[in-house]
Order: C-alpha cells, then structure tokens, then sequence
C-alpha cells in the first residue's frame, strides 16, 4: 500500500557507483529557496516527481515520536483548494498514483504520473506545501491508521519488534534511538498544535528539494515551479540536530520473550555518517560480508555450518553516525549465540587477514550492477539523484561513486573493521520463542 | 455554459498533452520470435537504454505438477538448480554470478516455473554460459538437496511468525481444497520432508524439457547476435516430449464458510474473503480490471475509502483478480486491531453489497479508466519487465495484440459493460472467509459470517 514508511533499512540505496557517464542532469534554484534536479527520459509518456524534505524522526522530541510520520500521513488529507480526499481522487483522475516515505532523517513524497498530469500535479504539490489544513476529524482518523501501519511493522513482525529495542538500546542520546513509526502512546496522543508545529519547522521550501524525472524538459519544470511553487514563501530551517551519540565503551545486550517458532539475533555497530569518508570502504565491507550467496556471511552461516536460514547486513546513508546493522534468523534447534559466535568469527578473519583480489574486484562489480540497475526506472533515477542530493550533499557524487570505491583498498578494509566492528562498539539484540498456549 | 467549458479544457489539453494522441495506441517494442530445432521457444526485445541485458524463463511446468504429498517438489528443484552442475559446484555458481554482479532467480508458481536473470551487456557471455549450465546441466548433489528441504522447513515455520506472509497460502488451500490450486505451492513442513532426490532428479528429467520452454531476453543487444549466442548454448539440449498434467477447472465456492487460525500474539486480525475468480484468458479481464480498481484496486477505491480514509479501521483494504491458466482466486484482503474485527469485517461485506445494489458512477468509471492508461506505461517499462510480459504472454497462448489493445479496450468500455461485469464477477452471497488472529478475542464473531466454522492453531503442520 501507501505511504508505506519503511521503518528498517528497506530503503537503503545501498553503495552506488557509476562511472563518469554524464547523465545530463539539469538544475534550477527557486527564489525561495527550493532546489529542483531535472532529468530528461522520454521512455515512457511518464513523469516520477519527487519532493525530498529534510525533516525526520531525528527532529522529533520524547513524547512525540513518530510525528514526522504522522504528519506525511496527513499531507494527503486535505488543503485550501483540494480538500480532503481531493489530493488522491484528483491525482488518479489525472491517471497518476503517489507514495510518500519517512525515514529519521527525511520525509519524501513521490507522484508518478502521466505527462498529460504535469500541471495537476503542481497545483496539487502547491496546494498542500502553502495551505495544508488541519483537520480535527481527520487527524483522529489517520490516528487508527498509523497505530494499524504500527502493528503491522512491529506487533506483527518480528524483525520490526527486534530492530526497535535494538535501535533503543544502542543509542542512549541521539534520537536515532526511537522509531520513525513512533511509540504507540505517542501515536495516542500527538495534538494539533504538534503538528502545526512540525509544519512550520520543516516544510519551509528552502528545506526541500524537488527532482522530476521522465517525459519532460527543464524549461517547462522551471515555467511550472515558478507559476506554482516560487511564490510560496521561504521560512526557517529546522532547529539544528546537535546531539551526538557518546563512544560506546562496552558491549550492550537486550532479549525479546515472545510468542514465535524461530530466534533471531540482530546487532548494531556504530558507524559513520554518510558524508564520512569510512562510507566507501564500509559499504565495500558490507558487500564482501552479505552480498549474493557466495559472501562471506553467507556461505559461512547458512551454507557451510547451516546455523541459520537468513543473514543480511545494513547500512544506509544518514545524516549523524548510525548503525551497521546485522540481522541473522537461526534455524530451528541452533542456539542463538552459536549464530554469534559465527558472525564475530568472521569479523575477526577481515581484521586478521586480508581479502583476495578477486573478492575486492567482485564487490566493486556488484555495487556497478547495482547502480545500473537503479537507473532503469524513472522511479528509480528520481529516488537515487534526490537521496545522494540530500544525503551526500551533491547529487554528482552519484556519478563520482566509482572512483571512491576503486580507491578502496585491502588494508582500507582491515583498518575499518579494526575500528567499528569490535566488542565495546557492539549493541545485540536476540529474540527468543516463548511456545505460548494455542487453542484447539 | 457547456460549449465554452469543453473548449477550455480542449486548451488545456491542448497545451499540456503533446502525446496524448499516443496515449491509445501505446505499443509493446518489436520482438521476434523463433523455435530452435529441439522445441524450445526464443523472444528476442531490442531495447538500448541501460547497458543491460534481462532474461526471462517460463518452463510450462509448475506446482500442479507435483506428485500428491510431494507438494513443494517444483519449488524445491527450481531452487537446486544452482546447487551444482556437471562442471562447477554450489560455490563456484553462486561466485561466477556475484563476480560479473548478476542476478539469477527461480520461481514456481501454480502453473509454471520462472526464471529470471540479468547481467552487463559486458558480461554477456560469461552471464549466457552460466544460466546454460545451470538449466541444462544440474546434478542435485545429494547434501545440497538434504540442506535445501531443512532450510526450507525452516523458512516456513518463520513465515508463519508473519501473519500476512502466510495468510495467502491459508486462503488457497481453503478456498480450493482438493483441487491442485489448493496444494501449497512451496510445499509445508511435512511434504518437504517426504521429497527425496530421487524425486527431484524425475521431476527435472520429466519437466525440464526444451518443448516446454519459453526463453525471452530484453535489452541492450542486437538479435541477429543474441540469436547466435543461444542457439549456441541451447542448440545441444536434447528434445523430448513433454507430459502436460491435466487438471480440471476449479468450482467456485457455494454457500459461505470460514476458517480461524490462531495465533496467540496477535494484536491485529488479518482477513481474507472471496472465491474463484477468473482465468488470465478471460476476455473480459480488462474491463473486470477497471471495475476492480474502483472496489479495491487504488487508493482511492471503495474499499479502502470506508475502511481506511473514512473510519481509521486499517493501514490498507484491497482487492484483487489473480489471473492464472485457470480461474484464480478474487480476494477482499485486510487487517485491522483485534478489538475492531466484526466492523471491519461488516464494513467490507457492506462494500461488496454496495457494489451490487449501487454499482459504479460514470465519473469513477472515467476516473478509473485515465488511473490504469496513466500507469500502465510503468510496468512495461525495464528491460526485465518487457522480458516477462512477452515471455507470460506466449505462455498464455497471447500475444503482443493483448497489451497493443489494452488501451483501446479501457476506452470502449460502457456503464452498461460494467454492470454487467459486476454481476458476473464479483461474488455475492457464496464466500469464503480466512482469519489469522488470536481466536481467544474473535472466535465468538466467526459463526456470524458462516454456517461451517474450522479452526486450527497456526504452529499445526500444513496450511
């Protein structure tokens, strides 16, 4: 469905690299302030135009976790021209659909469209950046929903319920530590004025920036942008996030009891922001360890010592120091720190040894591919060109990626897993099946 | 009044639709298509945009081909493929593959396996190689079969820790009960563990045959050398005759009936409720298509207007038509907090009837229309997506003509067709209902929908 807030690292534009093929992207700055990427593919009779704010979880206090989230719910429900329910009936009459995601750091909105659609879609965008209207009923209503998109990401998914008390246990200060989707009392009780409040701190158009990709020209972007968006005034910046996570100085543990038929073991290292210069060998990292069958972790875990059915390895883009997550599912009968062992076993060979040629070159193959195949949607190019925009600070780093990680080097990877992956900077998070009673 | 507000939005349409005069006669790319000498059918789609080359597999053999309480037995022998070939072992495949950055999947579905595969154009031949061995050469190593059905058992008991990652398989079973649409396509936890390698090694030799194969690629090469890099590689795969399984068309559901699975843990009930549908044939399934994306298929939709934009009851309603070589199952899907149940279940019953007693409007019916012409282009888009349209549609006997008249067929479509439609196609008073919940707060609830009510615990073997 939509609005489907990914909550895990579901959304994770894992590493990109690209070689220096210039993918003639154009871009306009608005008087207000607003950033606009503009990429011209007439593939299709279609637009995806996303809209990225930098407004997240991490600018949210105790007490309203989980508003950011909220408040991209509430974007579709009405404004001064397009009232409630006007934003999506007028949209799919227009043949176009839309989805939006929060993660702590952004909240995206994406339209894809027909180009028949383009003026609607400003007017509708505009609409709801200027005049959003703030609705007693409605708020009560998408109330229930977030607490149903809830149950379903957390009560209802193990993986879900376990990331959280990971994530709460291995940061003590930075508010990377509560969910994007929010504790379920906060979700009871978030109030009007949160949510004007939210507004007024993030959705200034200074703080967006917007990318149109597909059957389109720059020209008539910049004509529509500046009919529709332009006008809108520029406030502040949101509040600036100045906590910083304190260094971890030993090994944190939490275990989940509940009703289930598998473990499963989840830990967290701590690891730099995206703008670090350790992302590209760490990504590099992550992909020796987990990628395709024949990674590390893999061939180890699930295929030489069957402990497990699963192992991935996470790490997103952030924008503060955040976690290189491990996430392993234990076959049934195999005790959860058998699985462990494994894992710190092969951590332990990258720091002791290094790595062959060919499993250096293979990873930097694999991240290529993946760039490539990024590129094959208008979707796809939007997401990517706005995230590295955001997150890497210039969206030409999307182009600039190959050579970052062909400059990585065998002892880049021994000295960073020396680093991050040790004891002290290790959070584990295990859960462990409790048979409950099951009625006949 | 009339004239000038046409003439206005001829304006505007004018301005901003420079291609909406495409828009109804919006094509597949050209593709050829050939049979090389042992039977084998090839698709070959030019398209020159990433440098990208997509491949997709439809072997005419599926789970209804599995042998009774051998359930899972496609499923497993697609997933063995790569576990070791005459000349390379499980971990050569899989570091062949990562080392050029490729992708290779397999899938089983109720009437046909699927395999996908992607690679560099740079990579081709080493990409071309390897898929070749692995379909024509595997030798199931027995330890390899061994782990696979453990790991396999595994997977199951943790999807039943997902009440939406397995309530589909509880409703097909349900739902069709004898009939081969109802046997668990990736097998349970006790026909897995009844599979031997014996069975796998027939279940290949039997079904994967070049008369039963359909290879189609898309992307970044040009035909007249694909051609010759898989007749190559293919050429060598020796003919012999298929044996098609024969099975009948399935009945829908008479009367109502329900089944609970209990799942102690649960905060939400996820539910389903519907009957047998309609076949990927159907003549009709366009205009089903429309009228489906008006009751459940959008945002906007009936459904998910009453139980979720309206009252708040769930993060998501749907509905849907799967459409398979026979009739597949229609579907009413939807969870909501254990506490709300019986409304939201009355509520989407209430939706249903609705659409019988009120029908649809001709301004949804146009709204409808432009949503599914606006998106289509979207899912015909990469190099792997037109790989598998093509492929699917030579499986079904179709061809190009079915996606080159989709949009003129939207566009005939009439109020007086979707009555009809509605009639026809959507269930009324025969369902079948599946609930996962935790029993101990809605078993009461379940005898109001149906006369018959089963239950079963969801850590029970099976589905």
């Amino acid at each position: 469905m939509k609005r489907l807030t990914l909550l895990l690292a579901g959304m994770a534009i894992a590493a990109a690299t690209a070689t220096a093929q210039d993918y003639g992207i154009k871009t306009h700055q608005l008087k207000n302030g607003m950033k606009i990427l503009v990429q011209e593919d007439h593939s299709i009779p279609n637009v995806a135009l996303y809209i990225f704010y930098r407004i997240g979880s991490r600018n949210e206090r105790p007490g309203t976790t989980g508003l950011s989230h909220f408040f991209e719910h509430m974007m579709f429900n009405g404004a001064k021209k397009y009232g409630p329910k006007k934003f999506d009936e007028t949209m799919e009459a227009a043949g176009g659909s839309n989805n939006a995601y929060t993660s702590n750091d952004v909240t995206v909105y994406q339209d894809w469209f027909p180009r028949s659609a383009l003026e609607t879609i400003f007017d509708l965008e505009a609409d709801r950046i200027q005049n959003l209207n703030f609705d007693e009923k409605m708020i009560e209503s998408e109330r229930g929903v977030v607490a149903s998109e809830r149950r379903i990401s957390v009560d209802a998914s193990n993986i879900g319920l376990l990331y959280e008390q990971l994530a709460a246990t291995a940061y003590t200060a930075h508010p990377y530590q509560w969910p994007v989707v929010g504790w379920m009392v906060d979700i009871e009780n978030w109030t009007m004025e949160d949510l004007k409040h939210h507004f007024d701190i993030g959705y200034s158009p200074a703080n967006a920036t917007m990318v149109v990709t597909g059957d389109i020209t720059l020209d008539e972007i910049v004509k529509l942008a500046q009919k529709y968006i332009e006008p809108i005034p520029s406030r502040g910046l949101p509040p600036k996030v100045t906590t910083r996570e304190p260094e971890q100085l030993g090994e944190r543990r939490v275990v989940v009891r509940k009703f289930a038929q598998l473990p499963i073991v989840m830990m967290g290292y701590h690891v730099p922001e995206a703008a670090n210069s350790d992302y590209y060998p760490l990504q590099v990292l992550r992909t020796i360890l987990f990628e395709g069958e024949s990674s590390r972790m893999y061939q180890r875990l699930v295929d030489k010592d069957q402990l497990a059915i699963s192992i991935n390895g996470d790490y997103t883009p952030a924008f503060d120091p955040t976690l290189f997550e491990i996430t392993a599912r234990p076959k049934e009968g195999v005790q959860p720190d058998a699985v462990e062992k494994a894992i710190y076993e092969e951590v332990e060979r990258l720091k002791t040894g290094q790595v062959s040629d060919r499993e250096l070159e293979k990873a930097k193959n694999i991240l290529l591919a993946d760039f490539y195949r990024r590129m094959k949607t208008i979707n796809g190019k939007a997401n990517a060109l706005g995230r590295y925009e955001v997150f890497f600070g210039d969206y030409r780093k999307m182009f600039t990626a190959a050579d970052d990680y062909s400059r990585v080097t065998k002892e880049d990877l021994q000295r960073i897993a020396k680093k991050y992956f040790t004891d002290k900077n290790r959070t584990v998070a295990t859960l462990i099946p409790e048979k409950g009673e099951t009625r006949q | 009044m009339n004239r000038i507000f046409l003439f206005l939005c001829l304006c505007v349409l004018v301005f901003s639709h420079p291609l909406a005069a495409q828009d109804s006669s919006l094509r597949l790319p050209a593709f050829s298509k050939f049979q090389l000498r042992n039977g084998m059918t090839v698709l070959l789609l030019e398209q020159h945009e990433v440098p990208i080359i997509s491949f997709s597999m439809v072997l005419k053999a599926g789970s209804t081909s599995d042998p009774q309480s051998k359930e899972g037995l496609a499923s497993l022998t697609a997933d063995l493929l790569r576990k070791g070939t005459r000349t390379r072992n499980s971990d050569q495949i899989s570091s062949d593959l990562d080392f050029i950055g490729g992708e290779f999947d397999m899938g089983v579905s109720t009437d046909f396996t699927t395999g996908s595969a992607e690679f560099l154009k740079k990579d081709i031949r080493q990409g071309l190689d390897l898929i070749a061995d692995i379909i024509l050469n595997p030798v199931f190593p027995q330890e390899e079969v061994t782990k696979r059905i453990r790991q396999r058992i595994d997977e199951i008991k943790s999807a039943k820790d997902r009440a939406d990652s397995v309530i589909g398989r509880y409703f097909l079973a349900y739902l069709y009960g004898k009939h081969p649409y109802g046997r668990p396509v990736d097998g349970d936890e006790v026909s897995l563990a009844a599979i031997t390698r014996q069975d796998v090694e027939r279940f290949y030799e039997t079904n994967y045959v070049p008369a039963n194969m359909i290879l189609a690629a898309a992307g970044d090469f040009s035909t007249s050398e694909m051609r010759g890099l898989l007749e190559q590689r293919f050429n060598p795969w020796p003919a012999k005759n298929p044996s098609p399984v024969r099975i009948e068309e399935p009945r829908p559901a008479q009367g109502k009936r329900l089944l609970l699975i209990d799942k102690p843990d649960s905060t939400q009930t996820y539910f389903y409720i519907g009957n047998v549908g309609i076949t990927r044939m159907n003549p009709d399934r366009v205009a089903i298509g429309v009228v489906n994306t008006l009751f459940g298929g959008r945002f906007t939709s009936k459904l998910n207007t009453a139980l979720r934009v309206d009252s708040g009851l769930t993060y998501g309603a749907r509905s849907s038509f799967d459409q398979r070589r026979m009739a597949g199952p229609f579907t009413i899907a939807t969870y909501t907090r254990n506490a709300t149940t019986e409304k939201a279940m009355d509520m989407a019953l209430e939706v249903l009837a609705n659409l019988h007693e009120k029908g649809i409007t001709a301004e949804e019916l146009a709204s409808a229309k432009a949503y599914l012409k606006g998106q289509f282009p979207t899912s015909i888009e990469t190099s792997s997506q037109l790989a598998s349209t093509i492929a699917r549609l030579e499986f079904y006997g179709l061809d190009e003509n079915d996606i080159n008249s989709y949009y003129s067929k939207i566009d005939a479509m009439t109020m007086a067709d979707a009555r009809r439609i509605i009639q026809q196609y959507f269930p009324k008073d025969n369902l079948v209902f599946v609930l996962i919940g935790k029993a101990g707060e809605i078993q009461s609830l379940a005898k109001k929908y149906a006369p018959t009510v089963d239950t079963k615990p969801i850590t029970q073997p099976g589905f």
